[in-house]
């Protein structure tokens, strides 16, 4: 069931994903098109969220924008507390938001770990999305199993040290989790894109991927099953429940949206197991989450046990 | 005691590898019902393509595990590449041997033929020389009606069947493989001759014929109907002439038309992505089905090539593929869903999206019928059995055929 309406403002607004958004000339959601695509969003009741490109957008967008209770994605440039502030780890200096999203690549990722550690500490939330999962090579793998070893090392000498437990998706969402929770785009997030149609998520706009309706006519996604975790046949026996499931990477590294390629898989659980030895640690310093239990288990890519 | 045929199981429990060489995309035939939709002259496979496909295969061993291996050649027609062929067996035989690599001594050269080059010197000079490893199929239809009705010469319109230049290589066939069967496929049209086309393949000395309907959506209204009542009278032939005895007709199986369990029966119908077949280009696909000239409205799922090898995330969808995850509601909740075949690569290509997880429910209304001709089919026999008191005798000899194939 949608619960989620996304709207990208213009075909620049800041990509907040893994997906990268490919258009770099500034087109706006026309504004007849944002106003059916919110009323939409109130008669289904879904929550809106606007996605800003980095520039001002006109004023009467503004107005628009702030009838309707919503949550704006901008880049960190332009993002005031409230906002989901998105950018790379460079952006971060003076960051006003609770919560950001940290894109990066795995490069950046492992020659900036003291700086992720900061930001970790410095910001009430923070979701660090890897931008070339899909051309990460088994060394690389390697290398963040290393880099998140070092993460939850920091985490803790800074947690033994008095600090709060921070928030950090790759880490801590599991330790939360009871069941999957993730991405859900097709099931529960539909967005509407600067030519007025609906997508199955942003990457498969950028990606010239066929759209599923559009705010004049309504929404029509095919094989709207195979967006749900019961038709996921690797991810449904999955204990890596954070992982977001991403049905573009899936789609780019399978052809298909609901099967994962190994590296999401490797990435995802080498994340599940360092969350396992943060939980270990923290239990260490003290009482912490009685009753949560992550097993371990001998396989980084499910795949191997079906 | 009345003698009982007993046929052998498939090759290996039908557990080997299969791999297969699209040697050629062009043919003889303009058959109606082909699914080959790409077909033309141009697209012939080279020897450098054949030798670096083998040395790929063979120098990745541990990615291929199966015991046994079919070295698959299909077309178009596979014995217009006879020469070709030729020289890829000999190099597969010397290559697993230098390798001594696992299936040296277990495997087979597997073909299906529209059979009208199978008397020609050089398909004889090959069987001759590798008859104890080789599994030939000759495609005929029937009767010379059915067959001439689909199986048709290409380029010369409707007016020139093929039936003629078939059946006369038929004994030639049955001396060289006696235990051979031949493939019947059924589209709407070929519905009327079922019972006579197969009585006729019997009668030729085939005593294996395996039969099915074509998965595309061509059905029309009433079509189901009249396939249950010829299946009905097949039925009542076979059985009041004594065929069974000898002769088997995979239309009829003791094992479909029966509720499927969820979670034990849950097993894909069809082998794609455990199979590989390999194209003129050199790309690599889960089955030939998925070859663009397979395709009507998809693209090609191409799964790797000659150079860079198979990228194993794209056969993952396949090998985690199961029965419901692709299945609508009416087909798990189907209470004659056994032995309701599908095709992987008609499902792709005539789903609503690019994808292999929605089963085209297009033969739904024919599988229902044959399974009601089935189940008359099996309590009369089993009633002649009694009566003769050769039930027991039956249950411990019955014939078996491969059970409904899906290509």
């Amino acid at each position: 069931m949608l619960k989620y309406l996304v709207i990208l403002l213009d075909d620049t607004s800041t990509a907040y994903c893994h997906y990268e958004a490919e258009i770099r000339t500034p087109r706006l959601l026309a504004l007849e098109d944002l106003a059916k695509a919110i009323t939409f969003g109130m008669k289904e009741n879904l929550r809106i969220q606007f996605v800003y490109p980095n520039y001002s957008i006109p004023r009467e967008y503004v107005e628009l924008i702030n009838s309707i209770d919503h949550t704006n994605i901008k880049p960190v440039c332009l993002a005031d507390a409230d906002d989901i502030a998105v950018g790379k780890l460079s952006d971060f200096s003076q960051v006003q938001s609770a919560n950001v999203v940290l894109r990066t690549s795995i490069p950046e990722l492992l020659s900036g770990i003291e700086q992720i550690t900061n930001i970790v500490f410095d910001i009430e939330r923070v979701n660090l999305v890897i931008t070339d999962i899909a051309s990460m090579s088994d060394s690389d793998t390697c290398s963040y199993r290393e880099f998140l070893k070092e993460l939850v090392g920091s985490i803790l000498q800074r947690c033994k040290a008095g600090e709060r437990m921070p928030q950090l998706n790759i880490l801590t969402d599991r330790l939360m989790l009871t069941a999957m929770n993730n991405c859900n785009a097709g099931e529960e997030t539909i967005i509407v894109a600067p030519d007025g149609k609906f997508y199955v998520c942003p990457a498969f706009y950028y990606g010239g991927k066929s759209n599923c309706g559009s705010v004049s006519d309504g929404i029509s996604i095919k094989n709207p099953q195979l967006y749900k975790l019961d038709y996921a046949p690797i991810c449904r026996k999955c204990d890596a429940w954070h992982c977001h499931r991403c049905v573009w990477l899936n789609n780019v590294k399978t052809l298909e949206v609901n099967t994962p390629g190994h590296i999401q898989c490797v990435i995802s659980h080498l994340e599940r197991n360092a969350s396992r030895e943060l939980l270990a640690g923290l239990r260490g310093i003290g009482e912490f989450l009685p009753g949560t239990e992550i097993p371990e288990i001998s396989y980084l890519d499910p795949f191997e046990k079906l | 005691m009345q003698p009982y045929k007993i046929n052998p199981e498939p090759w290996q429990k039908g557990m080997a590898k299969n791999i297969t060489f699209i040697v050629t995309k062009d043919c003889q035939l303009a058959c109606k019902y082909c699914y080959l939709v790409g077909k033309n002259e141009k697209e012939r496979m080279t020897w450098e393509v054949a030798k670096a496909a083998i040395d790929y295969i063979l120098e990745y061993e541990a990615d291929f595990k199966e015991e046994s291996v079919i070295w698959d050649f299909i077309g178009g027609e596979p014995f217009l590449e006879i020469e070709l062929i030729d020289k890829i067996c000999d190099y597969l035989k010397t290559e697993m041997y230098r390798r001594n690599h696992h299936w040296f001594n277990s495997y087979r050269f597997s073909f299906s033929t529209n059979g009208i080059n199978y008397d020609s010197e050089k398909v004889q000079k090959f069987i001759k020389k590798n008859k104890s490893h080789l599994s030939i199929g000759i495609t005929i239809d029937g009767t010379q009606k059915k067959h001439d009705l689909n199986r048709i010469w290409k380029g010369v319109g409707d007016k020139r069947g093929s039936y003629t230049d078939v059946v006369r290589n038929i004994p030639l066939w049955l001396s060289q493989f006696p235990n051979a069967g031949t493939k019947v496929t059924i589209s709407s049209a070929d519905i009327p001759y079922i019972k006579e086309s197969v009585l006729h393949l019997y009668s030729l000395g085939i005593h294996e014929v395996n039969i099915n309907v074509v998965f595309e959506d061509v059905w029309k209204d009433g079509d189901d109907i009249l396939f249950e009542q010829q299946l009905t009278e097949l039925a009542d032939a076979i059985i009041d002439g004594g065929w069974y005895q000898e002769y088997a007709c995979s239309f009829f199986s003791e094992t479909i038309g029966k509720p499927l369990n969820p979670e034990n029966d849950n097993q894909n119908w069809c082998g794609a992505g455990k199979m590989l077949a390999i194209d003129a280009a050199g790309n690599f696909y889960p089955c030939t089905r998925f070859a663009a000239y397979s395709l009507r409205s998809k693209q090609p799922i191409i799964i790797g090539n000659i150079q860079s090898g198979i990228d194993k995330d794209k056969l993952r969808p396949f090998l985690t593929l199961d029965r419901t995850t692709q299945s609508p509601r009416e087909c798990i909740e189907c209470e004659v869903a056994s032995g309701c075949a599908w095709c992987q690569g008609e499902n792709y290509d005539a789903a609503d999206t690019p994808t292999i997880f929605q089963r085209s429910t297009a033969i739904c209304k024919m599988h229902k019928s044959r399974v009601r001709a089935n189940n008359y089919y099996w309590n009369k026999l089993f009633r002649k059995l009694e009566l003769l008191g050769e039930r027991n005798e039956f249950e411990s000899n019955k014939p078996s055929v491969k059970n409904n194939e899906p290509c």
